[in-house]
């Protein structure tokens, strides 16, 4: 089975019964619960405080051990320390040394996976810098502010370049802006590939963010899916257009009677949401520089987030830039040889020729918010727009090969009589 | 990291602080031997205690929980629990070290600007009695076996054990050997001993000496409790030179003669004669028997090394006993919150420095309360031997690796006794205890309830 074909987390049946001293069972944390989170998917874990939310995250990283059940990642024991180097894990709360400063803390992290000292001082720099803390980066971390200390938490858990990130109330204790400036860093991850599990109580957060979801109650899992199809209201239709006079108004309403049958609920100008106004605010100050000791506005996402975990590759990568201060023995680039694409490849890839694409695909192109993952548990395209897509991706196809197409296709045929010619 | 360096400034304030506060006997010698002993043991006393509570970090870590961040990283568990104990033990290395130096340099101070009794003899007594590393061979004793057997057989034709119905020929036969030996250790007026000495692997040049240490006590007490006698060093039938000493030695007290090694003959033995009278005809002297006790062995001392290596293999030891209270530490702390573990140790270190006197009276109380006891009872006693027998198995005997004596008297510690405290001490029973610490924090999940 191939690495992307195993899901990431599995659980059956999971159980854990917490006991007193004398082993009498005193709190059943979680009951039966069964999980699966598939490579690549941003999922929820959403429940009341106490839900047992936590007491599985500590059961996924090996803190915990389960009473019943069976809970693997990425297809093995979460005790297994080969898989502890693929995962990056931001706590509930700042679980850091207080008397370390920042660099030295996600250096002393990065020692943990045995990264190398030029690594581990080059991803801090740029980890302190996504997270805005660049600025504090030589301060104790026992003095920072509770939103700092969430920041450099967040930091540390991607200092491995992790597959699978497990977030624990992320946002909790964040100012807006730290709140957004989070998310933001999870729906770039989950961009860019990584599997992130994200706990919260904070519905905003989860349903910014996540792909599918999964409520616990009770320890108890009450309802999961695709978060899309969770929340849509079928029975209500919403139309935005920009502001109409009441006259127009009157008109659609007099429409919708006479071909529906039905009245207009409710007709009101949208207001913009407060997270959106109050950042609007924060960012006008920060433009105008008004002086801050707090966390500031942090930087882009390191590139060397996503890329497949390869430490050597890294050094490898590094070498090469700096050679290329150097004068080149021999010529960059070898000759270019005229290799056209091939149409043929690239329309089975996308699965023109059997006039039909998968669904996933499909799915991902519906979704109109740019920050949302595609999912995987959309409906399947009615055969009218599976028609439609195919004739659109034909026409990219054809406008991205255009002359260089029809040359390769001329070489390739030209070469195909010659061979039936000699033989 | 606080508690360190309280415990390395309080070290260095007794290092540095006891030679202007030790009396000792008032001479230099004195001095330096109470300054090494004290200093040591102080040392050894506050590193032990410094041992236990740097476990403390690991019970901060689970209770403050940053044990989460450090078990979901791609640590084996036996790696937190081996990097811990590495961690400690290191530590007092680095204090043993400083310690180490701060004590040699103290005893040089020592020795410059104590106040001089007899400058020529008192730099010269320190340096023979204490800055050295001597062996000490012990006089080989003649076998009394064959006169113990005959007066056995004797005794048994004679009948004279006929009425002991549980008669042990054994026992019987070691009691006379017994006998016979304190016999020869008891010399009577114009009597002479022979002590024979082997395996006296010094150099043998006449420029060298080597030293002969005894303690005798006597029958009947002159006014000034000293008595006179002569000792021959040598063996003229081996080509050995012979070398007289006569002495006025006070009874009851170590006395110490220096003689040239040349006395030491080709096959490493020599002979040492003692005679019982007075070699100062003009002195007056009370006739005496004169007793060399087993207690108080007639010695040998020759000189195998020097100070400085006698107090780094001393320090190697110190080591080794501070390697596995640190790993008895980090034991407890896996299993117990801190205060319970901080206890448990601090039981164990005590128990290892009287494991010896423990057991002793452990034997003592089961010999003496067998017949006494109610069967309750004796089996409470029993239960009782078996727990403190396991603990005797695991515990080990500090006392037996208490080298600081040693070192103060400027007797050789030993490469041999080293390795022994390496060999039981860190590679056995170090081992064991991080191998139940592994097991246990293998097994302990590190989180709790939190619903």
């Amino acid at each position: 089975m191939s690495d992307q074909a195993i899901p990431v987390v599995q659980t059956a049946g999971l159980c854990k019964t917490f006991r007193d001293f004398w082993r009498r069972p005193r709190v059943e944390a979680v009951k039966d619960l069964n999980l699966e989170i598939r490579p690549g998917e941003i999922f929820g874990l959403l429940g009341p405080n106490g839900s047992g939310k936590t007491t599985t995250i500590k059961m996924l990283l090996g803190l915990l051990y389960p009473t019943r059940g069976r809970i693997s990642v990425f297809g093995q024991a979460p005790t297994d320390v080969s898989v502890k180097a693929r995962i990056g894990f931001l706590p509930e709360e700042s679980y850091l040394y207080r008397f370390l400063v920042a660099h030295e803390t996600l250096d002393f992290y990065g020692r943990l996976f045995r990264l190398p000292s030029r690594i581990r001082r080059d991803r801090s720099d740029r980890l302190l810098d996504m997270v805005g803390l660049q600025h504090e980066a030589r301060r104790r971390v026992g003095e920072y502010s509770k939103g700092m200390a969430r920041r450099i938490g967040l930091a540390q858990a991607l200092i491995n370049d992790p597959e699978f990130l497990i977030l624990d109330e992320p946002t909790s204790g964040l100012d807006p802006i730290g709140a957004r400036q989070i998310k933001d860093v999870i729906r770039s991850l989950g961009r860019k590939g990584k599997t992130i599990l994200l706990s919260s109580h904070i519905l905003a957060d989860v349903e910014d963010v996540c792909d599918r979801v999964t409520i616990l109650y009770g320890g108890q899992q009450r309802a999961a899916g695709d978060i899309a199809e969770l929340l849509q209201q079928r029975d209500v239709t919403q139309i935005t257009t920009p502001s109409l006079t009441e006259e127009t108004i009157e008109q659609v309403r007099d429409l919708i009677r006479r071909l529906e049958k039905k009245d207009i609920v409710g007709v009101s100008h949208p207001r913009v949401k407060l997270e959106d106004f109050f950042l609007r605010i924060v960012e006008e100050a920060q433009a105008a520089n008004v002086r801050t000791h707090g966390a500031r506005k942090g930087g882009e996402i390191p590139d060397f987030l996503g890329k497949p975990t390869d430490v050597a590759g890294e050094v490898v990568a590094t070498l090469v830039e700096a050679a290329r201060k150097f004068e080149p023995i021999a010529p960059n680039e070898p000759p270019r040889r005229d290799k056209a694409p091939s149409r043929e490849v690239i329309e089975s890839l996308l699965g023109l020729q059997q006039s039909a694409t998968r669904p996933e695909a499909a799915a991902g192109s519906t979704v109109d918010e740019q920050s949302r993952r595609p999912s995987r548990a959309q409906v399947q395209p009615q055969p009218e727009q599976r028609r439609e897509r195919a004739a659109a991706d034909r026409n990219v196809i054809d406008a991205l090969l255009g002359e260089s197409d029809k040359k390769a296709n001329g070489k390739m045929n030209a070469e195909a009589d010659e061979k039936s010619g000699s033989s | 990291m606080k508690i360190a360096l309280i415990f390395l400034v309080l070290i260095a304030m007794v290092v540095l602080g006891l030679p202007f506060s030790v009396a000792g006997d008032s001479s230099l010698t004195g001095a330096v031997q109470s300054f090494i002993s004290y200093g040591l043991a102080t040392t050894g006393l506050l590193l032990g205690m410094l041992t236990i509570f740097m476990s403390r970090s690991v019970s901060d870590e689970l209770t403050g929980r940053q044990i989460f961040l450090l078990v979901s990283k791609p640590i084996p568990r036996w790696e937190y629990v081996v990097g811990k104990w590495l961690g400690i033990t290191l530590l007092n290395a680095s204090f043993l070290v400083c310690a180490g130096a701060t004590v040699y340099g103290m005893v040089h101070y020592i020795k410059r600007t104590h106040p001089p009794i007899d400058p020529q003899f008192d730099a010269a007594e320190l340096n023979n009695e204490v800055l050295v590393a001597r062996h000490a061979g012990k006089a080989h004793l003649p076998d009394f076996t064959e006169d113990a057997e005959v007066e056995f057989q004797k005794n048994l034709e004679e009948g004279r054990y006929a009425d002991q119905p549980k008669f042990d020929a054994k026992i019987e036969k070691k009691r006379l050997a017994q006998k016979y030996e304190a016999k020869w250790r008891v010399v009577g007026p114009g009597d002479s001993r022979i002590f024979e000495f082997e395996n006296i692997l010094c150099d043998r040049s006449p420029t060298n000496t080597i030293q002969l240490r005894y303690k005798a006590e006597i029958s009947q007490y002159p006014p000034d409790e000293i008595y006179r006698s002569a000792w021959l060093f040598g063996d003229r039938y081996k080509g050995t030179p012979v070398h007289q000493v006569a002495r006025r030695d006070m009874q009851g007290r170590y006395h110490t003669i220096r003689v040239p090694a040349d006395a030491v003959a080709a096959d490493h033995t020599l002979l040492v004669r003692f005679y019982n009278y007075n070699p100062y005809q003009a002195e007056v002297s009370w006739p005496n028997v004169i007793e060399f006790r087993a207690s108080d062995p007639v010695e040998v001392l020759f000189t195998v090394g020097t100070f400085e290596g006698n107090l780094f293999r001393l320090l190697v030891i110190m080591l080794c006993k501070l390697g596995f209270l640190a790993a008895v530490a980090v034991l407890t702390v896996t299993v117990f919150s801190f205060p319970v573990a901080c206890l448990t140790s601090f039981t164990v270190y005590a128990l290892a420095g009287v494991r010896s006197f423990l057991l002793e009276s452990l034997d003592l109380a089961s010999v003496n309360n067998a017949g006494i006891f109610s069967s309750v009872k004796e089996f409470v006693v029993q239960s009782l031997m078996l727990i403190f027998r396991g603990i005797y198995w695991v515990v080990p005997d500090f006392g037996r690796y208490d080298a600081v004596e040693d070192l103060v008297n400027g007797r050789n510690v030993s490469l041999v006794w080293v390795l022994q405290a390496i060999t039981e001490l860190a590679l056995l029973k170090t081992v064991i205890i991080l191998g139940l610490a592994i097991l246990f924090f293998h097994r302990r999940e590190v989180a709790e309830v939190s619903v």
